[in-house]
């Protein structure tokens, strides 16, 4: 390693003294926002599109890399270290989504002596690999649903395995995660095109076309375990997510604790995580994903080598902040959490405010914010990585930012978050805030009566109510246009337009012509 | 003044007066005696008998956005010609759902297609989204190639039904 770590007084490592963050959004964010608290410098980089964003705004430094195409900016390994070396960064903290859980960047920070937050290179290439995952976790113990995980990769031989395992059937990307490249099969006759198409989108998002092939489990829940681990083998858990509320498998609600937990499920899935995390010798922050059956029985899904979206919920309820604790971690410090003092307590829950358009197939809708005015209150948190004036491109993922309340029990934590939707001004791009409010607001969904299929379930042709323009929004704009019409602009109108629409007053209807 | 607001193809016909601190709003033919205050930009107060309501209002490029009530509401001004233009979905005309790249194109000019074949594939902010056949037919023609960008509206291919 190039760079020195010093002793202080204590014997524990000094921190970084500056680090890059590879992202954009709301999680560039987030981890500048850590750094500055540690009284560490920040180096951010951007694409041009993302000139004027919040992550280049409060960084130290903000370095351009020009051409906004994905491969070309957040994706480029040689850009970004180039960018890391010439701004003297000792270290890169990859974020989630884009190269953070990318083992050749990883290694590629190594290999010159700067630091990757996270785990090691082959610890992701490892996790990365679905298939080899699985049998690591399996051999360490942990249950596994049965599947195909094989190196043969032609058509042929994943339709004949598919047959063997039945329907219906998952194909998912080997390299995949946040639902690229992953296709449910119902009958034998779509299996090939699911499979032609989940390698496809495979290949396009992360460069590898394999695939594997598994039983799909009817309505499973979805909850995963947080872990820390240091550099010196100390590993906790800092206990479960549910993560079941999907929308084309992309989490858009998440809660802890899950309704269905028990003390004793619990116990057993955290030293499960544990005991996955220190079979592959895991470093850092860490996800541990599991499937959970009717019957309450669980299944190692993966895991994932980065800061999960969700981390916040964790953060509320634990009172734990994992950024900073990345950041000590990879730094070389030991973690002093032990994990009988690591408590839960009270209910968090998370909503991903997404630049989509529920009323039209939660298209992405892009655009410019008018004007955006998140609630604020006790126990509420915004992170978020959007302004007013920010214009919403169509290069990056939709996500505007997450929206996380904490309370002391569920239903209070629900009826917080349906007030903090509520009051989340967002104008200009439409949002799916309407859509979440409608889930909340589900009678089984407040049961608790939740699965990876409730939205396919209770909201699948679910079309905003369209009753028109209420009448506070009607005398809400007769106001304004009055306050903000001039009294010439009116006559003006009046006269020089021979099309206005005052002279038409009175004649004129919708899907008709001036008579 | 008199205000026509279309929102979702109805129009809605308002007039308001102010006269000293009060706005008198017409719709439906009741009148709403109102007191307000533009607190902050775009950001009211309107005081309707006895309750407030409370509500910004922004603007876009051609159009209003309103937010009361934890609603969003978005408002186009009417079109002054009064001819409203209806845009008839011309059959086998394939408008592309979203501004994207094109990653797959499945057909060429003159194939035959069946109903609900897979012709082109657009890719926008990591995720797939498929042109599908609406019925059996010729391909008549198509208008991309891969790697192509495709924005929202334009139409990717036209097929010819099969009588």
């Amino acid at each position: 390693m190039l760079f020195l770590k010093k002793e202080n007084q204590s014997g524990v490592n000094d921190l970084f003294k500056k680090v890059l963050v590879a992202n954009r959004g709301e999680i560039a964010v987030r981890i500048i926002k850590a750094c500055q608290e540690m009284g560490i410098k920040t180096v951010a980089i951007y694409s041009d599109v993302d000139k004027d964003a919040t992550h280049v705004q409060i960084a130290d430094e903000s370095i351009n890399l020009g051409d906004p195409t994905p491969i070309e900016s957040y994706l480029n390994i040689p850009k970004i270290i180039k960018i890391a070396e010439g701004t003297g960064s000792e270290a890169i903290h990859p974020g989630y989504g884009f190269l953070a859980e990318n083992p050749d960047f990883a290694k590629s920070c190594k290999d010159i002596g700067i630091k990757f937050i996270g785990p090691d290179s082959k610890v992701i290439s490892l996790m990365g690999d679905k298939i080899a995952a699985k049998t690591t976790m399996e051999k360490a113990g942990l249950p596994v649903i049965p599947g195909y995980h094989g190196l043969k990769q032609n058509t042929d031989t994943l339709i004949r395995e598919g047959k063997k395992i039945g329907f219906p059937l998952l194909v998912k990307a080997t390299a995949g995660g946040g639902g690229k490249g992953m296709r449910i099969v119902y009958s034998e006759d779509l299996l090939e095109q699911s499979i032609e198409g989940a390698k496809r989108e495979s290949k396009s998002a992360f460069g590898d076309d394999s695939v594997f092939l598994e039983k799909y489990i009817d309505k499973p829940r979805h909850i995963e375990f947080q872990i820390l681990a240091d550099e010196h083998d100390n590993v906790i858990h800092l206990f479960e997510r549910e993560c079941s509320i999907q929308r084309r498998h992309q989490k858009i609600i998440e809660e802890t604790p899950s309704p269905v937990m028990t003390l004793e499920l619990r116990k057993k899935m955290g030293h499960a995580a544990v005991a996955a995390a220190k079979a592959v010798g895991y470093t850092n922050a860490g996800t541990v994903e599991f499937m959970i059956d009717k019957d309450l029985n669980f299944y190692f899904m993966e895991m994932n080598t980065r800061l999960q979206v969700e981390h916040p919920i964790t953060e509320a309820t634990t009172g734990i902040d994992l950024a900073k604790w990345q950041l000590r971690i990879a730094s070389g410090e030991k973690l002093t959490l032990k994990q009988s003092e690591i408590i839960q307590r009270g209910h968090a829950i998370e909503c991903r405010i997404y630049a989509e358009d529920p009323a039209n197939g939660f298209l992405p809708s892009t655009g410019t914010i008018s004007k955006v005015d998140p609630p604020k209150g006790p126990n509420i948190r915004d992170d978020s990585g959007i302004f007013s004036g920010i214009k919403i491109t169509p290069y990056y993922d939709p996500l505007l930012s997450k929206l996380v309340v904490y309370a002391e029990n569920r239903e209070e934590c629900l009826n917080k978050m349906k007030w903090a939707l509520s009051h989340y001004v967002v104008l200009g791009v439409t949002t799916n805030i309407s859509f979440l409010s409608e889930v909340l607001k589900h009678d089984e969904f407040r049961k608790g009566n939740i699965s990876t299929h409730f939205i396919d379930d209770y909201f699948k042709d679910w079309t905003i109510t369209k009753d028109g323009l209420p009448i506070d929004a009607i005398i809400s704009l007769a106001v304004y246009d009055s306050i903000h019409t001039k009294r010439e602009e009116i006559v003006r109108y009046k006269e020089a337009d021979p099309h206005s629409p005052w002279k038409h007053f009175g004649r004129w209807r919708v899907g008709g012509r001036g008579i | 003044m008199f205000i026509n607001y279309e929102h979702e193809n109805h129009v809605y016909n308002v007039t308001i007066e102010r006269r000293e601190n009060y706005f008198f709003i017409t719709y439906d033919n009741t009148e709403y005696k109102v007191e307000a205050e533009e607190t902050k930009p775009g950001q009211l107060k309107i005081k309707i008998a006895d309750r407030i309501i409370k509500s910004i209002i922004t603007e876009g490029e051609k159009e209003k956005f309103v937010f009361v009530n934890g609603q969003v509401f978005r408002v186009k001004p009417v079109e002054l010609t009064g001819k409203k233009k209806v845009r008839k979905r011309e059959e086998g005309n394939l408008s592309s759902p979203i501004s994207g790249k094109v990653v797959s194109v499945k057909v060429k000019n003159g194939d035959s297609v069946k109903k609900g074949e897979v012709l082109m594939v657009i890719e926008a902010m990591k995720m797939e989204y498929l042109i599908r056949a609406p019925y059996t037919g010729k391909i008549k023609n198509v208008n991309f190639k891969e790697n192509d960008q495709v924005e929202i509206g334009q139409s990717t291919v036209d097929v010819d039904k099969e009588v």
